[in-house]
């Protein structure tokens, strides 16, 4: 339905081993929605990139980090949250470039360091469903 | 298992071909650094990387390409990279490795 938004969040540690978990739920709303394959496998290198970044970082504060999938019409938006206010701006380092270059040139938008969230990013299907 | 990474090494008199599958993520990467550095290490051949049963890669996979490109280049060596999906072919495309690697 229009102007409703469905939020789905996922929970995870700071660990390797559950970054798959974002990009297999990444996959089944991705789907949901009506994105072909190509833009499925671009949401989730997008996805894991920001993953990542946040496992090799971690955090003395918190133990997890929060990704909230917003569906909304024909738009997925991707917000990376996590209750340590020292993780904001994860991606200013120059050995980030090139995972910031990929970020960008897999998704339609892409919203750095706010006040509100780490990275927030979305994808629009582009065909009628 | 989805997140699983397959390394199998096949050794030839002119070059190694090394023929990957499953998936190569931040949680597999360290196995494939791992192995492929030490068959460029080893071996100082050709490296052919077939990737026909890869199905997904990001940023620390490619990484770890670079790396063991060097490598190679040290011994005057290349590396061939075979049979990329097309979501991973993109991938290469948008970084600019499709012009650092010979891609087949």
């Amino acid at each position: 339905m229009e102007g409703v938004t469905d939020n789905i969040q996922l929970i995870l540690p700071f660990k390797a081993e559950y970054v798959s978990v974002a990009r297999l739920a990444a996959s089944g709303i991705g789907s949901r929605i009506g994105f072909d394959i190509e833009a499925i496998e671009d949401i989730k290198v997008a996805i894991s990139e920001v993953c990542n970044k946040l496992v090799s970082i971690g955090s003395s504060v918190s133990d997890c980090y929060k990704i909230v999938y917003s569906v909304s019409g024909k738009c997925l938006k991707v917000t990376y949250l996590c209750d340590d206010p020292s993780i904001k701006c994860v991606f200013r380092n120059e050995s980030d470039a090139l995972a910031v270059h990929i970020i960008n040139a897999l998704m339609d938008e892409v919203e750095l360091c706010t006040d509100k969230h780490i990275l927030s990013m979305s994808k629009v299907l582009e065909r009628d469903a | 298992m989805a997140d699983e990474l397959n390394f199998l090494e096949e050794k030839t008199d002119d070059f190694v071909k090394v023929t990957l599958s499953g998936e190569v993520d931040i949680y597999t990467s360290q196995e494939l650094k791992e192995n492929l550095y030490r068959v460029v290490e080893t071996n100082k051949k050709d490296l052919i990387i077939d990737c026909k049963e890869l199905n997904y890669i990001d940023s620390t996979g490619l990484g770890i390409f670079v790396g063991a490109l060097k490598k190679a280049k040290q011994y005057e060596k290349k590396i061939t990279i075979t049979n990329l999906k097309d979501n991973i072919k993109k991938l290469f495309i948008i970084t600019g490795l499709d012009k650092i690697f010979e891609v087949e």
